[in-house]
């Protein structure tokens, strides 16, 4: 019996999958905070007490996104957009583009039969793009970020951002509510301009139906209907979509190495 | 282990390319040198070979601000000369090294009265006698050697240098014109010259520079030739680093030869012998455009996953070579007029077979990735140059369209550091491979042969 793990440590949320012979067993998603190194290891913990192990039990463990050299334990690194792709061929085989949004940036992949990565764009050096804004306008309308999707399903006037920076969205939105703008219309605006930059890098690396949306922002239903109607397509969603990148490290970990170029036997 | 050991590991260098590096330096500190001897100095534009034959007859020592300001990014001092800039109210979001090279100027005439800056790096460039710009490629050019000279206090000369497109290129008397247009301005910017200096141009030695720069370019072009070859021998870092003896006939002419020639056998006996640039070669790249100074261990990175870079920035490259009767032209300016027109008129020909009429900045890639069999190309749009990004995405569009080659854009910048992430952009290294692999398959399956 193989045991493999995915340790994915994004920015503001860290998330682990244990597998077991490529099974989903268990999973845990904490907040990074500001000690990943920490949060990895309460990951860890928390993923080999659900399968009811112990550490030593574990086969390998593979470790992705932005925090992945605080994983001290993990066998090797993977690069998150790969990983993605593995996770989301293992939910939905049959999708050809995956949109994955995160707290640090949004990311379009094309996808082969096969599940290799054909083609990928990232938003660049900017919150707008990224599930950052939701959070940023979340904490200025005092809204739980659990709260901002149904808040914006509310909405019956979307506001549009006048700006395509998340620094001035901020001030954007302290306006529009010293304006009396209802909260319903200001997240709703946030969600329209966040579908449109996912759209954006949806047509940048040509859009291939089934198309799955994974990430943190996928959990946001009401921006999930957003993209949907921005790109004209109805998008599959896991049931768990923060844990998809996590669960390709885990799929990964669960295959050999490739030596890189140099470092193979002669 | 040395550092020089580890790069060694990464890339394999070539030997030849260390004295062709050292030459930069020394066009500096001879600049500066020249001006303590009473000997003038020019602050010079990159002028695909227009101006530069005809300053080096009048041996007179030419800096390139631009490249000057790639030089304070690389060794961390450019940002006190853009904060300069900003005080003096020039916007951010123009040219890095404009930018740059303006603070320097500020710096240098307002707060120093005309002396070299004690941070400035290789001796910096001292005030010039005059400035030579040049209408090639860039439209930022005009407005910031203008700038320059009021600083200065020095004249500018404006060297034109057509750029016409595919189509208008192989209109009836379309050459000619061209050729008629640049001879009669090198005409007078050697007349403008002569006053400046209070010499006269001595025309034999024009005849023989001219003579030179064609051959050295000659040579410089077979050595990138020799680079089609699996695994390619030379690596980009080797490029760039032994480009400027060609592109800016930095230092001796006929050193240079020498030097290019000995880099053609070294790159030669490598093809013979199979030794390539990166040990074990997996993937072969072009890199477009301007490469990201200031990180250029980067491409150690990418070498160590198998990446060589065996082709680059059409913008450096010598001329290829189309026109056989340039030597038999009696007249120097006229040599040099076609010899320079072969920049941009080397690839027409090509691009006609190939029905790409529009983008002249952007066909030699689809030229590069048929030729050098490349896998992928890597894109580098920079926040600060227009002239150097707005193509890029039709590259990546043609690349695509007509040979299945994906690219790879990693945003950047020429002299503000900040900009360039370089682990952020290692982190697309993985997925992009995959994307290369699959595109290897696709390329068989539409016949294409590599």
């Amino acid at each position: 019996m193989n045991w493999f793990v995915g340790v994915d440590v994004g920015s503001a949320y860290s998330k682990g999958v244990i597998t077991k012979d490529s099974e989903l067993v268990g999973w845990h998603v904490i907040s990074s905070g500001a000690n990943y190194r920490a949060s990895a290891e309460v990951i860890r913990k928390e993923l080999v007490r659900q399968a009811g192990l112990s550490e030593d039990d574990l086969t390998g463990t593979v470790a992705t996104g932005v925090g992945a050299d605080n994983v001290y334990f993990a066998d090797r690194k993977a690069g998150d957009i790969v990983c993605t792709a593995r996770g989301i061929k293992n939910v939905f085989p049959q999708a050809r583009t995956v949109i994955d949004i995160g707290s640090q940036s949004t990311r379009a992949i094309r996808l082969s039969e096969e599940g290799m990565v054909t083609n990928f764009a990232f938003t660049e050096k900017c919150a707008a793009g990224s599930g950052r804004f939701i959070e940023v306008i979340a904490n200025v309308l005092r809204v739980d970020l659990s709260q901002f999707g149904p808040l914006s399903a509310r909405s019956d006037s979307p506001i549009t951002f006048s700006t395509g920076c998340a620094v001035f969205g901020e001030s954007e939105a302290i306006t529009r509510v010293s304006e009396g703008i209802r909260k319903e219309n200001i997240a709703a605006g946030v969600n329209r301009a966040l579908a449109s930059k996912a759209a954006s890098l949806v047509r940048r690396t040509g859009l291939e139906e089934p198309c799955a949306l994974c990430g943190g922002g996928a959990l946001n239903d009401a921006l999930v209907r957003t993209i949907e109607d921005e790109l004209g397509i109805n998008l599959l969603v896991p049931p768990q979509p923060q844990i998809v990148t996590a669960l390709g490290a885990a799929m990964i970990a669960a295959t050999p190495a490739t030596p890189a170029p140099g470092t193979g036997p002669k | 282990m040395t550092a020089q050991d580890k790069e060694k590991r990464a890339i394999n260098r070539l030997e030849s390319m260390r004295p062709l590096r050292a030459k930069v330096n020394e066009t500096y500190l001879k600049s500066v040198e020249a001006i303590q001897s009473g000997k003038p100095a020019v602050w010079g534009m990159l002028n695909f070979y227009y101006g530069d034959p005809i300053l080096k007859a009048m041996d007179i020592e030419v800096v390139y601000p631009e490249n000057y300001g790639a030089i304070a990014a690389a060794m961390g001092v450019a940002q006190q000369y853009l904060d300069r800039a900003d005080a003096e109210g020039f916007p951010t979001h123009l040219c890095g090294y404009s930018l740059t090279t303006l603070g320097y100027a500020s710096r240098m005439m307002k707060e120093l009265g005309g002396e070299i800056p004690p941070e400035a790096p290789l001796g910096g460039m001292p005030k010039p006698l005059f400035l030579m710009s040049s209408a090639a490629i860039c439209d930022a050019r005009y407005k910031w050697f203008q700038a320059l000279g009021r600083y200065m206090d020095a004249p500018v000369w404006t060297l034109e240098a057509p750029t016409p497109g595919v189509k208008e290129f192989f209109m009836e008397g379309y050459y000619d014109a061209m050729v008629t247009l640049g001879v009669k301005h090198l005409r007078d910017f050697v007349a403008f010259v002569e006053t400046m200096v209070g010499r006269k141009m001595d025309w034999d030695r024009l005849d023989r520079i001219t003579n030179l720069m064609i051959e050295v370019n000659r040579v410089w072009h077979e050595v990138n030739e020799l680079r089609k070859v699996k695994p390619c021998p030379m690596h980009s870092r080797d490029f760039w680093s032994a480009m400027p003896a060609a592109l800016f006939l930095a230092g001796d002419l006929e050193d240079s030869l020498r030097l290019y020639q000995d880099m053609y056998r070294e790159v030669k006996a490598r093809v013979d012998s199979g030794i390539g640039a990166v040990p074990e070669e997996k993937y072969r790249l072009v890199f477009a455009e301007l490469p990201p100074w200031h990180s250029l261990a980067f491409f150690d990175k990418l070498a160590e996953r198998g990446w060589s870079f065996v082709v680059e920035s059409f913008g450096y490259r010598p001329p290829i070579p189309i026109d056989p009767d340039v030597m038999a032209v009696s007249d120097p300016l006229e040599r040099i007029t076609r010899f320079s027109l072969q920049f941009f008129a080397g690839y027409y020909e090509d691009a006609r077979q190939q029905k790409v009429l529009g983008g002249a900045f952007a066909y030699p890639y689809l030229k590069y990735a048929r030729e050098w069999k490349c896998d992928g190309a890597m894109l580098h749009p920079l926040i600060s140059c227009r002239s150097a990004s707005t193509h890029l995405p039709y590259v990546a569009d043609m690349l695509m369209e007509k040979l299945k080659v994906p690219s790879l854009s990693i945003e950047g910048d020429i002299v503000d550091l900040r900009l360039f992430n370089t682990e952020d952009a290692l982190a697309r290294a993985e997925p992009f491979e995959e994307t290369m692999d699959h595109y290897r398959m696709v390329r068989q399956q539409e016949g294409l042969d590599w």
